[in-house]
């Protein structure tokens, strides 16, 4: 028998224990992995190709207080703008939803939106009947898919923000943006049921190059300095990373409770390692008296420590990556979600958490070996 | 006959260094799950705690927050002089129209920017909420842009400091004073005068009212009163129960930290179980020994399930210990009902030690059951013959 064969058929040996260790590295890296695919989809922006050059503009105050509409025409004189167009969020409740509505409702004007919506592909037919009735609107695929809906539907929301109402038309279904849920309708419908307040919830502008992004931004700002309604022009990045930093606390938490998993992942594997090779003392000594050197018993444990945390790794963050990868989690948590994607990197780290568990768990046997003689080790019962 | 209770214990102790990792493992599935929890259960204290039962809140129908209500001028005309309502020495009815507006504000050391609720507040409204009193400084004075600021919130945002003053708007405020609401959520609001509030930010309406009832079945009343009348669109329930209600951010913590629990503790149950078996194999020719002095099955399943479950006890104490450490700390998070930065306690309850301990023995149990089938099942001639 040569060497490999052997250390397989040893950690084979207590096919019970390999499964139970093996079950409980994957468990913990699942966690691990779960953990992180969550904290990115809260604390990362969604990209696609128009948020580079999208910048918004919300009030200086903050995000609840609305702007007013005239500032429309400042913005449209500033150099570097190629479109802009206001985006309320309406925050309404869909029928049937009873504290949460996982998607969000935006009135905007829809002849100003075109380059705005970039990403969103849509027919330029159901653009067209969007843009010629008022009380119409656009929504996302994810949307139609979660509530089967489809085109010349309606759409009723109570109102939480905005004290009225709303009953929508679908005109058109898009999809092909980063976050495909939105309902897009008129500013105007909004501000007729509102008795024209003259007031929006955000401007939206596109900026001609990403180059330009900063010194349009700047621009923004300054133009409304010293007005009775200052402004904060930011980058969508930025806008979405300004949300982030308000969970506060939270995103250590969740960066706390990995490393606790990590720790108790170490726990289990050291247990195991330790257990497997107490079971074994009397053999190792056997092999110690036939001649075997330190060094080859040594590469015995660490083999088998190191493949068993692997295993538990290829079960654990593959099976977390098959998982997100085949289940709707969209449908799942309700929209909280949207994405939970398995990057490259967490599986790295979590295959790189399971090298140095399977090194870390070999040391204490390794001395232990090292450390008995022969005849202790041939001495000792179980 | 049962094996002594104290068979299980010593033999649980005498392997102290194998067993450790396990008692540790259960321990920080323990931990996390009551450190979690003890959050979600801190926001809860800090909202159920919040309003008096005499009180009764008017919003306007369909929003579920106060901060993103609005009432017109003329809804307070009509309602002012409801008979319902009390009056107070000088015959004034009792209620207060308040503002309330988020303002986005430093925090301090860099901290980023985070919403602060400001409430604008009339000298009824400081009446209506005798869980607020002043910590330091003083009150404001309308007109002269004064604001009084949680003590909670002063520790956690820059230019909070009595004396100090940040801009918001048109308008510079200065902080003239510290509240606190004795654990409420009005410890994570900011006062100043209602009109002078609804000046600077242009708010023509107001977010919500409050009013004293005379009484219990007046309120009753004013409740259905508010409901029926079609002419309002507005909506009415007790303070407290408007608090109570507030569930939006704990929802999700509590959430997480089930989901945690259950897969920590299938990682924990594994480890269990590789200790007990491994506690089992070593034993095997005693416990053919019991058994050929009489032990029954039974009695060698008890004493080790007995075991496991002492094991994970400890586990659960040390978990819960360690959780305990934190109670009582405040920390703070966006409040996802009032979309503003909301401050609570850890709050480690005895229900929750109660919970993380029956969690902690359940894993010890499940993963203590196969092994003691096991060991119950061993052929007493072989176990007896075994090394």
């Amino acid at each position: 028998m040569n060497l490999p064969g052997f250390i397989i058929r040893n950690a084979f040996r207590n096919k019970r224990r390999l499964a139970l260790s093996v079950s409980s590295v994957a468990a913990s890296l699942f966690l691990l992995i779960t953990l992180q695919v969550a904290l990115r989809e809260l604390t990362n922006p969604i990209n696609d190709e128009g948020s580079s050059l999208r910048i918004i503009v919300r009030n200086k105050v903050s995000l609840a207080q609305p702007l007013p509409a005239r500032q429309l025409q400042t913005l449209e004189r500033i150099p570097g703008i190629v479109a802009v167009s206001p985006f309320s969020f309406y925050g309404g409740l869909y029928k049937g939803d009873e504290k949460f509505t996982s998607f969000a409702q935006f009135a905007v004007d829809p002849a100003r939106t075109g380059l705005l919506l970039a990403d969103a592909k849509i027919s330029k037919a159901q653009t067209e009947a969007w843009v010629a009735d008022q009380t119409s609107c656009i929504v996302g695929k994810m949307t139609t898919d979660r509530y089967g809906l489809k085109i010349g539907d309606r759409m009723k929301f109570t109102g939480q923000i905005y004290p009225c109402d709303l009953e929508l038309k679908i005109a058109g279904i898009y999809h092909g943006t980063a976050d495909d849920r939105n309902v897009i309708f008129h500013q105007k419908y909004l501000d007729e049921l509102l008795g024209n307040p003259g007031t929006v919830g955000t401007w939206w502008v596109r900026a001609a190059s990403a180059a330009e992004v900063p010194l349009v931004t700047e621009r923004i700002n300054r133009a409304f300095a010293n007005t009775s309604a200052e402004v904060r022009a930011e980058s969508e990045r930025a806008f979405v990373l300004g949300f982030v930093s308000m969970w506060a606390n939270i995103k250590t938490l969740i960066g706390g409770i990995s490393i606790v998993v990590i720790f108790a992942l170490l726990l289990v594997t050291v247990s195991t390692m330790s257990m497997a090779i107490r079971e074994r003392f009397r053999e190792l000594a056997i092999l110690k008296a036939i001649g075997f050197r330190r060094r080859e018993l040594f590469a015995f444990i660490l083999a088998e420590s190191f493949g068993l945390a692997i295993g538990g790794a290829i079960f654990g963050a593959g099976g977390a990556w098959m998982v997100y990868h085949l289940l709707n989690i969209q449908k799942l948590t309700n929209g909280l979600f949207v994405m939970f994607e398995v990057t490259p990197r967490m599986m790295g780290l979590a295959f790189s958490v399971a090298a140095l568990l399977g090194v870390l768990a070999a040391i204490a046997p390794m001395f232990t070996v090292a450390r008995t003689s022969v005849v202790q080790g041939l001495k000792t019962l179980d | 006959m049962a094996l002594p209770i104290r068979y299980s214990l010593r033999n649980a102790l005498v392997r102290w260094r194998s067993t450790i990792a396990t008692v540790l493992g259960i321990a920080l599935v323990v931990f996390v799950f009551v450190l979690l929890q003890s959050l979600a259960a801190g926001i809860e204290k800090s909202s159920g705690n919040t309003g008096d039962p005499r009180n009764i809140m008017v919003m306007r129908k369909g929003s579920t927050a106060e901060s993103t209500s609005l009432i017109s001028r003329q809804n307070l005309q009509d309602i002012r002089y409801f008979p319902e309502i009390a009056r107070n020495a000088e015959g004034e009815p009792v209620i207060s129209a308040d503002v309330l507006v988020l303002v986005n504000l430093p925090r301090r050391n860099h901290g980023g920017e985070a919403n602060v609720l400001l409430r604008g507040v009339t000298s009824r409204g400081k009446e209506l909420r005798p869980q607020v009193h002043l910590v330091a400084g003083r009150w404001f004075e309308p007109g002269k842009h004064e604001v009084v600021v949680s003590a909670k919130l002063a520790k956690r945002f820059a230019n909070f400091d009595v004396g100090q003053s940040f801009k918001s708007g048109s308008a510079t405020l200065t902080v003239v004073g510290w509240l606190a609401g004795g654990g409420s959520a009005f410890d994570s609001e900011c006062w100043l005068d209602a009109d002078e509030c609804r000046a600077i930010f242009e708010r023509n309406l107001y977010s919500s009212f409050l009013i004293r009832a005379v009484d219990d079945a007046a309120g009753e009343k004013f409740i259905q009163r508010i409901e029926a009348d079609r002419r309002f669109k507005l909506k009415a329930e007790r303070e407290v129960e408007y608090y109570r209600k507030q569930t939006m951010t704990a929802a999700p913590i509590k959430w997480l930290g089930n989901f945690l629990a259950v897969t920590m503790s299938i990682g924990a149950v594994f480890a269990a179980m590789n200790t007990m078996y491994a506690a089992v194999g070593a034993r095997t020719r005693e416990i053919g020994t019991l058994r050929v002095l009489g032990f029954r099955r039974r009695a060698v399943i008890v004493a080790l399930l007995l075991e496991g479950g002492f094991l994970a006890l400890l586990g659960g104490v040390l978990g819960c210990a360690v959780a305990f450490y934190w109670n009582g700390y405040t920390t703070a998070t966006m409040g996802m009902d009032t979309f503003s930065e909301i401050v609570f306690e850890f709050s480690v309850t005895p229900m929750l030690v109660a919970k993380g301990l029956i969690f902690a023995v359940i894993v010890g149990l499940v993963g203590t059951a196969l092994p003691a089938v096991r060991a119950a099942r061993l052929p007493v001639i072989a176990a007896l013959k075994s090394l």
